[in-house]
């Protein structure tokens, strides 16, 4: 399999699980043979602040971080975060973005408007990305069975957009690797409800 | 995340963090030493994670300067040591580092420096290649995970060949960075050494022992100048380019890459050690071309130690770099960056409009709500800010690092300065001197053992008047939850001693001494109130422990989190929850306030604030206060 280069943003608020998404697309990345580097905050800016990874996949990959225009997927955990990549957004993106809007606190104090997610979507659809896909994860999220694993769901769904250069079944086989044993199977029902909800089940 | 001890040969994915730790233990380390510090940490936790399968030692120290102590120990007792801190750190260790280049090691010995260009998670953006300089102790700087495992490898080989430390600089972006990474064989674990100086007055450095071991180890970087140092120049490109690029570390990458999208004849001399350097790889590379753009984060380091060696082998080349205006000193390096330093050098054609978008992106971001780290729901620092809010709202505040730092922020506003590690405590002493405010000093617990307990002392013994808030959340949190000397356990999950901090405040003769739950809302405003009455040295302990520790406990244990719930009924939407407490979990509908469950821990701690008592529990929700959950 050859990859030349392929940019991925994970985006949230610090405590979504940010990080474990794109460590199960990094996995998928290594069991393929694939070159990759991954950027990654830690520290006070973890604290449900805006938290962005990014992973860049492929043999012309040397930098870290993804050049302004160039992103291929986004998946947004929150939608607000999501919209604050728009710099790295353009017509090669594909979004893939959660529903739930988590307000940030301080805004209310400073009374900065808070969009609300239509004005989110018409917001994104202006910087012109390929597709957007819009799921309720935190839905499908408890229906796995906690609204903890919404970041799973999310994964699943990214899968099923066709963006990442996986053979069927090794995003998921990633998942298995890297999830911790008792959260394991709740993880494998999320990612496969975000990706029937994407795509039909089969 | 990655497999620390997955075996030889095989590809595992990890963090630059944890590939300088794998580093070490292929180099055959038997002693580690560490205090955390963003973007050091995780070296330190994939240590402590192994220890004891790979037979290592390996420690949480009181700070940098006392873990370069445990280490420098056992590197003079014959064995493999490493310490490791960010930029900052190694203000604290310094002392000790400056006169160990003189010393140098009978084992062997890396330090590996995090610098932080951005200051993303620090207080300033401090270049420590000039320690390595100053200090006189070769610097490597790895530019990827793969090059952090080997070059801290490496760093060993040489130390032991030289006898003297070497430091592996890395920053953020290679720190955090995770990437696939060839391993090597793990052949480290611990046997006893034996202190013996290897000559009568090799460690003790005093006038002209001194001497005579500046010029000895002034000796030693000559010979790795020459030696060493030219092994780890390398040159690849068009070799008729009359364009040269010189860096390292993680700005080479962002320059091999910028350089491939514009159509540029280019060069680039990469250079994996910047002290000392391979002045005659250098030179001969200048010679080469016509110009020479250096690219490299935070100081003009290279810039000017290249423009020097220019001066003798190739004075007409024109160096650009940030004393040119090319490039900025300024914040860390992307492609970006460097695109835009090709472009001011060469004129080149940039493949990306990046004016279209900024001009695009900044409409869109202009209605995007900034969202800065705030306090995780549940956080016992938000019910000490707001019980401080209420009880010294005037006072002269001296913040401190760690995650309260963020009690800066609306609506708290009780920290009017963050610093350095431990000088909330001596500024306090300053204020107080020199000013007739309320002055309150703020402080963690694993900070107070850092660098506070000189300052508590120097406060008692020249009686000033002030108020101490240590808020003792029983772990060092911000840098991810390592145990400090207050914790029941060490850093490999053994039992130990827990000093403890009420009896150390008492002992040092602090006559008001209160210990509160935070959680309580009415004590803790009380204990201060009472703290800033009293004429003396006044400590103030808010004892609770870090929210997410007590959530993953909750979860460990198969307990449900079940949030809270805003009763509509009672909700008058006075807002005075958002207005004082400013919880995450709190969303504002336009007509009342309510809870986000997915955001919510469930702990209680809001129920006090709300005058008309509209906060409350759903079947099945804790109360961590009257539940003693998390004290």
């Amino acid at each position: 399999m050859s990859v030349r280069e392929l940019n991925v943003i994970v985006a949230g608020v610090g405590g979504q699980g940010i990080l474990f998404t794109t460590n199960v697309i990094a996995r998928a990345a290594l069991k393929l043979g694939l070159n990759f580097a991954q950027s990654e905050v830690h520290g006070l800016s973890q604290r449900y602040g805006s938290i962005r990874t990014e992973l860049r996949i492929g043999s012309d990959v040397s930098s870290p971080l993804i050049l302004e225009g160039t992103l291929d997927l986004l998946i947004a955990l929150e939608p607000l975060e999501g919209l604050r990549q728009a710099p790295y957004i353009s017509e090669r993106t594909t979004v893939v973005m959660n529903n739930h809007v988590i307000p940030p606190v301080g805004a209310y104090l400073e009374r900065f408007p808070i969009p609300s997610f239509d004005e989110i979507l018409e917001l994104m659809r202006r910087l012109n990305p390929k597709q957007i896909m819009v799921l309720n994860a935190y839905d499908i999220a408890k229906k796995a069975g906690d609204y903890i694993v919404a970041n799973t769901v999310m994964l699943g769904a990214a899968q099923a957009t066709g963006v990442l250069p996986f053979p069927e079944g090794v995003l998921r086989e990633a998942l298995e690797e890297v999830s911790p044993s008792r959260y394991r199977d709740l993880n494998l029902r999320a990612f496969d409800l975000g990706r029937e909800s994407v795509s039909p089940p089969r | 995340m990655g497999d620390l001890l997955a075996p030889a040969n095989t590809l595992e994915v990890l963090l630059g963090n944890e590939a300088v730790a794998r580093g070490a233990l292929e180099a055959g380390l038997n002693v580690a030493a560490a205090y955390p510090g963003t973007p050091s940490t995780e070296i330190g936790e994939a240590l402590a994670k192994v220890a004891k399968r790979v037979g290592i030692y390996f420690e949480w120290s009181a700070n940098e300067k006392v873990a370069t102590e445990v280490a420098m120990g056992a590197a003079w007792s014959g064995l493999k040591a490493l310490t490791m801190m960010k930029h900052v750190g190694f203000n604290v260790a310094s002392d000790a580092i400056f006169t160990l280049a003189y010393a140098g090691v009978t084992g062997a010995m890396v330090i590996v420096s995090a610098d932080d260009p951005h200051a993303h998670s620090s207080q300033n953006e401090q270049d420590n290649r000039h320690y390595s300089e100053s200090v006189g102790l070769p610097m490597l700087e790895p530019s990827n995970p793969q090059e952090a495992k080997d070059l801290t490898k490496e760093a060993f080989e040489l130390s032991s060949k030289y006898k003297i430390p070497v430091m592996v600089r890395t920053t953020t972006r290679i720190s955090h960075q995770r990437g696939p990474v060839r391993l090597g064989e793990i052949t480290a674990g611990f046997s006893k050494g034996k202190f013996v100086p290897p000559e009568p007055d090799r460690y003790l450095q005093v006038g002209a022992i001194a001497r005579k071991h500046h010029a000895e180890l002034l000796g030693k970087l000559k010979e790795i100048s020459l030696d060493v140092a030219p092994s780890y120049a390398k040159v690849e490109g068009a070799s008729d380019a009359e364009f040269g690029v010189i860096t390292s570390g993680v700005a080479y990458a962002h320059a091999k890459e910028a350089l491939k999208l514009v159509n540029v004849n280019a060069k680039i001399l990469k250079l994996g050690m910047t002290f000392p350097l391979p002045e005659k790889d250098i030179g001969e590379f200048l010679s080469s071309v016509n110009t020479v753009l250096i690219v490299e984060e935070l100081d003009p380091y290279l810039e000017m130690r290249v423009k020097a060696i220019a001066k003798d082998y190739a004075p007409e080349v024109e160096v650009l770099g940030k004393l040119t205006g090319h490039m900025p000193r300024v914040g860390e390096y992307t492609m970006r960056t460097v695109l835009e330093g090709l472009s001011k050098a060469l004129g080149v054609v940039l493949p990306v409009n990046f004016a279209e978008i900024d001009r695009r992106s900044s409409e869109i971001l202009k209605k995007v709500p900034p969202r800065p780290p705030v306090l995780c729901p549940a956080c016992p620092h938000r019910s000490t800010g707001y019980a401080l809010r209420r009880a010294a709202g005037r006072a002269a505040f001296m913040g401190d690092i760690g995650c309260y730092a963020l009690l800066f922020q609306k609506p708290f506003r009780v920290e009017h300065v963050t610093h350095a590690m431990g000088s909330s405590i001596g500024l306090a002493n300053g204020i107080d001197v020199a000013t007739d405010q309320d002055v309150v000093a703020l402080i963690g617990d694993s900070t107070f053992f850092h660098a506070g307990i000189p300052a508590l002392i120097n406060a008692v013994h020249n009686k000033r008047k002030m108020t101490v808030v240590i808020m003792d959340n029983r772990i060092t949190a911000m840098t991810g939850h390592q145990p400090h000397p207050g914790t029941e356990v060490n850093a490999v999950g053994d039992e130990a001693p827990a000093i403890d901090i009420e009896k150390i405040v008492r002992s040092i003769g602090v006559d008001y001494v209160k210990v509160v739950d935070p959680y309580d809302h009415a004590a803790t405003e009380k204990a201060i109130r009472d703290a800033l009455k009293h004429d003396g040295v006044s400590v103030v302990i808010t004892k609770r422990e870090c929210a997410l520790l007590t959530v993953a406990r909750l979860r460990r244990q198969g307990q449900k989190i079940v949030p809270y719930r805003v009763n509509p009924d009672k909700c008058t939407y006075c807002r005075v929850c958002i207005n004082t407490f400013a919880c995450p979990a709190f969303v504002d509908t336009g007509s009342l306030v309510e809870i986000d469950p997915t955001v919510c821990f469930g702990c209680g701690a809001c129920v006090p604030v709300c005058p008309y008592g509209a906060f409350e529990p759903q079947e099945g929700s804790l109360n961590w206060r009257e539940q003693k959950i998390g004290v």
